[in-house]
């Protein structure tokens, strides 16, 4: 009885070999196209084209590998990702944001660590640029860094010129004085809106009240927190430009904001440079510009907060680490980075691609001489309740009325220090 | 007696004919209710069961900083009960009242009053989500055009006046229900009361006082339970309109909303409790519950006294 | 029943003496019908327009009928494939809940066994169970028995979430059916099974319609479930299609509205054409007869 087993295993083992040899040797392109299929998810809607020609291109380069590219809207994504990676499901290579959001999914295990010689190129990233893929308390890296983002004032000169402004603003004062005078003049000055997004305009200026990275790092180190009068004063920031914004503007919704600046309907949107190609593709005629925020007075100091944006990751359960590990490699190289630029007209994160739109250019710049962290996306929303979220129901609510600027500076302190270690006994 | 004592040859039959309902309502409805019950009584790191904490969740959920988002979602719950109750109760009667004293068309008009209830709220929300955009809505144009400024205002985007722009679409898309509720229990009252009481000189206000809406308690209670369920169960509209975090400033936050959002997270929030969530689907659970069986023992309780 | 009701709505037409309420009420049934059509027929109007022209005007009136809207709603807002999903889980589901009920009604009915009571009063607590509160344990539930992202998950799901209402209205009909038609179907030798499909079926028919529509319109309409359990876009059905459209398309109010309409269409056409077993099928048991 044994023998016999052990024969058969003998002459198994010698057929499996036997075919290996004989597949290695005389069907190597067979193995090649063994199809894998992959799945990748992502939140840009907006460049759902500009993925899948790069898939298109990587599949040509590595035939047998096919990606599947499904985008969901930005707001339901962190839901979607989350319920289906507890499913065990979801995809296997995964577009994830950075700092706390993507904690999120590394505390339960959802994503499988890189080590660093997995991804060609990966040692040239900048260290804060890979930092922000890594884990809370996790350190390891588990994405490739995509794309930085900044904030800062996309104008449109064309419509200003209706209120006999000539030139966009060079200082802090001017930019309110401009304000001023488009609405006297019975236009609309700022296309922003008042509700959740909100949190993007307010970062767009609040550095430079409440004094930019030194201040940042102050409060991650407890040494400030949220009721700094600086703080107070870069909310209250805000509330002086309620009066340029569109009228019932807590009710205007993020889409309808961008809307009426793509229209053409208003001077100045304050948002993240990863607008530009979204208003150029739905308004190829638009005549635009970004510029950083200007300083409170000629010459004076400039801020411009700044994050990574996110990454590309695998699921830790993913059946084919191997082949998603290609398209990795590939998402980390310059024939990424360089249509990257090209089409979606966003920063890439990828070294050494050089950037030519004289837009892109301008933020490129900002960023290495103005940039500090935007606050709240990269050192607050760690936990429940994130620091966005509190000033996502507290702004709008400092700009109904209902709440004073130092009330909503508490409120963050005081929902932040409930897992802020820094805060323990400050509060 | 339509039933009758069971042979033994009808007994296969019969569980044959009852297992698969009972199978299928077991599974999909009566383990997860239990299931529910334990989960709240565990710590959870995402979907992954920890220990048992016994009564934590819901000691939580009274303590800062979650006893500020349950309590506004609880007030916000009662609030709808009692504006969509009263509302839509008193325009349903008028409905059914003009509706039950047609000559003609009562059928035409039955169809048109019903007509939204059978819209899914999801098309119902972004329907009106986008009529009521301040920038591009019609109705901030009409406003504009008409120089109406009443009706120029931020309806879903001041707190305050949001959770009540919502109660109005609940009750565009609702109002229709208890309308044809009333009707059905107007046609079914015996025309004879009412000519009894036209033969004694009663006029039309009288016999609607005295005679139609006394006899319209059944209806009532079954209005009553339903818009106490459906208030406190209240999902989509503000989960379509005001986001997952209940914009404008967790205005318009529900409790399914919370239940919701506490299980599957938000864009930004890091981290997903279900024990919390749990807690939350429970006390729903039990409060829906009770207050519908309260709710119906007392009104009965009305109904046969008068 | 029907007679009295038709007596009594002669009655009314015949009788009912003209007041001056009737004005303030044909009023409010006028103004009531103008706030149910003016927003379906704006929403419409909208949904042959672009979306610079209505950021422009928004009250104007379109420019003829361009259904540019509407091919890119069914074609890259794969709108075909989200109405064919909601289709097969709305019928498959329906479907389920009428055999299941009118089985269960019927034994119910019609067999006096030890534990029918039991088994009635288990039916009645599964009305009182809302399957929206427990979503998360039937979450982590479809998730082990491999029921997540499918379609089966949800019919199996929607189908026992309607049955115990089924099942109370099936009982509470053939419990007032006359007995001596099975019987004498017994007594010609009919099996249990040919008692239940060629005696009991026939009469209960009517019925089905009505427990079908009262069924089948809230599972047509829901977004909650397939929110929570269905993420791969060929599978979701179109209330929840609509809403990714929403995310999507957010800037293309045209293609909103077009895709508005499109989601509304279905059952709007069939309750013009139904619309008394419509207003039957959904006020069943809030209503009597």
């Amino acid at each position: 009885m044994k023998t016999r087993n052990r024969l058969r295993h003998l002459v198994a083992s010698l057929t499996v070999s036997a075919v290996a040899l004989s597949g290695s040797v005389l069907m190597a392109p067979m193995s090649k196209a063994a199809n894998v299929e992959l799945t990748m998810y992502s939140w840009r809607v907006e460049d759902k084209a500009f993925y899948e020609s790069v898939i298109k291109d990587f599949s040509a380069a590595n035939p047998g590998i096919k990606i599947t590219f499904q985008s969901f809207p930005s707001a339901d994504y962190q839901t979607i990702l989350m319920s289906a990676m507890a499913a065990g499901k979801g995809p296997d290579i995964v577009h994830v944001r950075a700092y706390g959001a993507l904690d999120q999914l590394v505390v339960p295990g959802y994503l499988s660590p890189l080590a660093a010689n997995e991804v060609k190129g990966l040692n040239k990233y900048p260290v804060d640029a890979l930092n922000s893929q890594r884990g809370f308390s996790d350190k390891r890296l588990f994405g490739v860094p995509f794309a930085y983002q900044s904030l800062g004032i996309f104008y449109n000169l064309e419509y200003m010129r209706k209120a006999g402004i000539q030139l966009p603003p060079n200082t802090y004062p001017e930019f309110i004085e401009q304000l001023k005078k488009i609405k006297a003049a019975g236009l609309q000055g700022l296309a922003n809106g008042g509700s959740t997004h909100i949190e993007q305009m307010w970062g767009t200026i609040a550095p430079m009240f409440y004094g930019g990275t030194e201040f940042y790092n102050d409060v991650v180190a407890g040494k400030k927190t949220f009721t700094d009068p600086a703080f107070i004063k870069s909310l209250e920031a805000v509330q002086e430009l309620f009066p340029y914004m569109p009228s019932n503007a807590t009710a205007v919704s993020y889409d309808a904001s961008r809307a009426l600046f793509f229209s053409g309907k208003a001077a100045f949107f304050m948002g993240g440079i990863f607008e530009l190609g979204y208003f150029r593709n739905q308004n190829p005629k638009l005549k635009f510009d970004f510029m950083a925020t200007p300083p409170m007075s000629k010459g004076g100091k400039q801020f411009v907060s700044t994050w990574a944006d996110g990454g590309f990751g695998i699921n830790a359960k993913t059946k084919a680490r191997p082949e998603a590990l290609k398209f990795l490699n590939y998402l980390a190289s310059k024939s990424f980075g360089a249509p990257f630029v090209q089409t979606v007209a966003q920063i890439t994160a990828v070294p050494g691609v050089p950037i030519r739109d004289r837009q892109l250019q301008k933020a490129v710049s900002s960023i290495n001489k103005w940039g500090t962290p935007y606050i709240m996306l990269v050192g607050f929303r760690y936990k429940n309740p994130t620091g966005s979220a509190l000033l996502q129901t507290g702004i709008p609510n400092m700009l109904n009325g209902t709440k004073t600027a130092k009330q909503v500076a508490d409120e963050v302190n005081k929902g932040v220090g409930t897992w802020f270690g820094p805060f323990a006994g400050k509060i | 007696m339509a039933t009758r004592n069971v042979t033994r040859y009808q007994r296969p039959w019969i569980i044959a004919f009852i297992t698969p309902a009972m199978i299928l309502t077991v599974i999909f409805t009566l383990v997860p209710a239990f299931t529910l019950l334990s989960y709240s009584l565990y710590g959870w790191e995402s979907f992954k069961r920890g220990d048992f904490v016994g009564f934590t969740n819901f000691e939580r959920l009274s303590n800062f900083p979650f006893r500020g988002d349950f309590g506004g979602a609880f007030r916000n719950n009662v609030i709808v009960f009692v504006t969509l109750f009263l509302v839509q109760t008193s325009v349903g009667m008028i409905l059914a009242l003009a509706i039950y004293r047609l000559r003609r068309g009562k059928k035409l008009f039955q169809a048109i009053v019903f007509l939204p209830v059978i819209l899914s709220l999801v098309i119902v929300a972004f329907m009106w989500k986008l009529f009521l955009d301040p920038l591009f809505g019609p109705i901030s144009s009409l406003a504009l055009q008409f120089n109406l400024p009443w009706l120029n205002q931020p309806w879903l985007g001041q707190p305050g006046l949001a959770l009540f722009t919502l109660i109005f679409i609940g009750l565009w898309r609702w109002v229709g229900f208890p309308a044809i509720v009333f009707l059905a229990g107007m046609n079914s009252i015996n025309e004879e009361y009412i000519e009894a009481a036209r033969i004694d000189g009663a006029s039309e206000m009288q016999i609607f006082r005295k005679i139609i809406f006394p006899l319209l308690a059944p209806s009532f209670t079954i209005v009553a339970i339903l818009t106490f369920i459906g208030a406190f169960e209240w999902f989509e509209l503000p989960y379509v309109i005001g986001g997952v975090t209940g914009q404008p400033g967790g205005s318009t936050t529900t409790m399914a909303l919370l239940f919701y959002r506490l299980a599957f997270g938000t864009v930004d929030s890091a981290t997903v409790d279900v024990g919390l969530s749990s807690a939350i689907g429970v006390i729903l659970f039990i409060f829906v519950g009770i207050g519908a069986a309260l709710g119906s023992y007392y009104l009965r309780k009305r109904e046969i006294q008068q | 029943m029907s007679a009295k009701f038709s007596k009594a709505k002669e009655h009314a037409a015949g009788r009912t003496p003209f007041a001056p309420i009737d004005i303030f009420l044909q009023g409010a049934l006028v103004v009531n019908a103008l706030g149910v059509f003016l927003p379906i027929i704006f929403m419409i109007n909208s949904s042959f327009r672009n979306g610079a022209d209505i950021y422009t005007s928004p009250l104007a009136l379109a420019n003829g009928i361009d259904l540019s809207n509407y091919r890119l709603v069914l074609t890259e807002g794969k709108f075909t494939q989200y109405l064919l999903n909601s289709f097969i889980v709305t019928a498959s589901a329906t479907f389920i809940v009428l055999l299941c009920g009118t089985l269960a009604g019927y034994a119910l009915a019609r067999y006096q066994f030890k534990f029918n009571t039991a088994i009635y009063l288990f039916f009645l607590a599964g009305l009182l169970i809302p399957a929206k509160l427990a979503l998360v344990p039937l979450f982590i539930q479809l998730k082990n028995m491999g029921l997540l992202d499918s379609r089966i998950g949800l019919i199996l799901v929607y189908a026992s979430g309607a049955i115990p209402a089924a099942v109370f209205i099936f009982t509470g009909f053939i419990r007032a059916l006359p007995a001596d038609l099975d019987n004498a179907a017994r007594i010609d030798g009919a099996s249990e099974l040919q008692v239940f499909s060629r005696v009991m079926l026939p009469l209960i028919f009517p019925v089905t319609g009505i427990v079908g529509i009262y069924s089948a319109i809230p599972i047509w309409n829901d977004f909650l479930l397939p929110l929570v359990f269905i993420r791969d876009t060929s599978k979701m059905t179109i209330m929840q299609g609509i809403s990714v459209f929403f995310g999507e398309y957010g800037a293309n109010w045209g293609a909103l509205f077009a895709g508005l309409t499109l989601a509304a269409l279905p059952l709007v056409i069939l309750y013009v054409i139904l619309s008394s077993q419509f207003i039957k099928g959904l006020t069943a048991g809030a209503t009597k007869g």
